[in-house]
């Protein structure tokens, strides 16, 4: 360990009982070092205008976000680095309560740092966690114009929707290996909001592993495909012209990010798929998968 | 141990054929969509099944227990022939490291392919290159002179394979979560990438495997005797085993690249083979090919049906499959040793 991280762990464990007292105190300062372990929240700080505070974000927000490109990082999802944490001297550490974080938010306690975790598993639970972020990062207006806006995007979709008949369609998320939506999460909910019956539903879990055998017996009528690299998922789908997507050119590329990501922009992301399962004439002008068959 | 007549080798292979061959079927009636015998039957006549039912059959679970069959057969083959050069029944490819290498080589593509420009489509050539490396270091490491030194070579296996594993490690964690994903799967080995171009490969290197072995069974069976006692007997030694090694590289680098790392298959079918069958090489070829087909094709199967729309790696199959299975194997064996 280098003497100025030596430096700075020190710093940090004299302002444990301070940043504990910090978590609990209402109306106290907001905080001005958050270090972000999780995209979604990196992201959510960003979009609450809150991304000044931010002194070091996991490797992935680091790659989502060009903005945040020259600052620190403290490792991704399974090999976060407590030490680089630690270095930063965060009065306030973000991260999502998952299995693979649980480990690092025990020694954070220990270390008396104070940390807020969100769990943004449903659509209100996204809507949750954006206000809370807001409400300790002193944004409070902020969080609720953009919850407000959600809201609103999510009211006119599904009334837009109500009268329509519900498309059966499978939200994939990598092709190769093959996982899609399933159901419990956010994304299933916003397939519901725009009008589409997640075939998803009957795997176990929210991002199940499925089978090319399941997929092609489920015979979704609408495909919407978040794995990137548009050559490779065109060559993937023209493979399959018995599937109803791909026959009537309902295949559709989701941009990464936008629909998947449980963060700020929920309203766009309704607006993403609501464009993909809309009407052909309009779809046609989508960025589609199906059009340049030969 | 029994006589090897003409008769009797047909007669095991023809069981073990049409083994094979209802094991086949199974894989093709079976899956998560649940189609029934019918409409299978339909869509492999090639009429009157639904579009749907013809692409499940023909052009998903077709491909798959073909490869399965071939993986099988190439891993169960690669078996009899390390265990008869190095005298010891624990060779297999997995533990000898050659598999380990070529997974090494095959990841090494997946993780950092991009950056230099390689494509998904390197991976088996890389896999390939990956398994005449191992060779060539347990050759240098394992080879004294003229001689090849069996434990000096399990030894060199069992290292390589450990600093293999550390190296796939630490590939996968610098790789993104889609890439880190497909590794995973393949430390444990599935069939469910279904690529034509990696299916005839295999297909090929089995049957250059397959014919670079059974006309060495005669040199194969003195060889258990020990390598001076074959050279004494007439076999060339050298030779025979430049062959083996190059030709079960052949075989485990296709087999590795198709569908990763399926452990035990190269250790337990020729296992029983040898209990049921007897030592002769003349026969434990050709009917480890068989046998070893069948039993992927099986855990594949398995692999595909066990959890309704979801899909286990068929080597957690094998594994779970051929773990228990082989200790009970080894100790009836040691029974039968120490009966009086």
């Amino acid at each position: 360990m280098s003497g100025g991280a030596l430096l700075a762990l020190a710093v940090a464990l004299a302002a444990a009982g301070e940043g504990a007292s910090a978590e609990t105190g209402a109306g106290a300062k907001p905080p001005s070092r958050i270090v972000s372990i999780n995209p979604s929240l990196t992201a959510m700080l960003l979009a609450l205008g809150a991304g000044d505070a931010l002194v070091g974000v996991d490797d992935y927000s680091a790659r989502q976000n060009p903005e945040l490109a020259e600052l620190p990082r403290v490792g991704g999802l399974h090999d976060t680095s407590l030490e680089a944490i630690v270095a930063l001297a965060p009065d306030l550490v973000v991260l999502v309560p998952s299995l693979e974080q649980r480990d690092v938010r025990e020694r954070l306690a220990e270390l008396g740092i104070a940390q807020l975790a969100l769990d943004p598993t449903s659509f209100d639970d996204v809507l949750g966690a954006i206000e809370a972020l807001g409400r300790r990062a002193g944004r409070e207006d902020a969080a609720r114009t953009r919850v407000a806006a959600i809201r609103r995007a999510r009211e006119e979709r599904q009334r837009e929707s109500a009268g329509r008949p519900r498309l059966r369609g499978v939200l994939v998320l990598t092709r190769d290996p093959l996982y899609v939506v399933g159901g419990g999460s956010f994304i299933d909910e916003m397939l519901a909001i725009v009008g589409v019956e997640n075939l998803g539903r009957t795997l176990d879990g929210s991002y199940p592993r499925a089978s090319l055998e399941w997929l092609v017996a489920a015979r979704p009528e609408l495909v919407l495909d978040a794995g990137g690299d548009a050559a490779a998922a065109r060559a993937f789908w023209s493979r399959w012209p018995s599937l109803p997507a791909v026959r009537d050119g309902r295949v559709v590329a989701i941009p990464e990010g936008v629909a998947t990501l449980p963060g700020p922009w929920l309203d766009r992301g309704l607006e993403t798929l609501a464009q993909a399962i809309a009407s052909p004439p309009t779809y046609r002008r989508q960025p589609t998968l199906g059009d340049d068959e030969p | 141990m029994k006589v090897l007549t003409a008769r009797r080798v047909a007669a095991v292979l023809a069981t073990l054929s049409l083994l094979l061959a209802a094991a086949l079927l199974l894989g093709l009636a079976s899956g998560p969509s649940g189609l029934d015998a019918s409409e299978v039957a339909r869509a492999l006549a090639g009429g009157g099944a639904s579009d749907a039912a013809a692409d499940i059959v023909l052009r998903i679970r077709l491909p798959r227990v073909v490869l399965a069959a071939l993986v099988g057969a190439a891993l169960a083959v690669a078996g009899v022939l390390f265990q008869a050069l190095l005298r010891n029944p624990l060779a297999d490819p997995y533990i000898l490291g050659v598999s380990g290498g070529a997974a090494l080589g095959g990841i090494l593509v997946l993780a950092g392919g991009s950056a230099l420009g390689l494509s998904y489509a390197a991976v088996p050539f890389a896999a390939f290159a990956g398994s005449l490396v191992t060779l060539a270091l347990l050759y240098t490491v394992g080879g004294r002179g003229s001689r090849l030194d069996p434990t000096t070579l399990l030894l060199t296996g069992v290292v390589f394979n450990a600093f293999a594993s550390a190296a796939i490690v630490f590939a996968a964690s610098l790789a993104g979560l889609v890439e880190g994903a497909r590794i995973f799967l393949w430390l444990i080995g599935n069939l469910s990438a279904l690529r034509g171009d990696v299916t005839a490969a295999v297909a090929a290197f089995l049957l250059v495997g397959l014919a670079c072995a059974i006309p060495l069974a005669r040199g194969l069976n003195l060889l258990v005797l020990g390598e001076e006692s074959a050279a004494q007997l007439g076999v060339d030694v050298r030779r025979l085993r430049r062959v083996i090694l190059v030709g079960t590289s052949l075989m485990v680098g296709a087999a590795v690249a198709a569908a990763g790392l399926v452990g035990f298959v190269g250790l337990i079918v020729p296992h029983v083979l040898r209990l049921a069958l007897g030592p002769d090489h003349r026969l434990l070829v050709p009917a480890s090919a068989l046998a070893g087909a069948a039993f992927l094709v099986l855990c594949d199967t398995a692999a595909r049906t066990l959890l309704p729309g979801r899909e286990l790696p068929v080597g957690a199959i094998t594994a779970l499959a051929g773990g228990p299975l082989f200790l009970v194997l080894l100790r009836r064996q040691r029974a039968r040793i120490f009966a009086p």
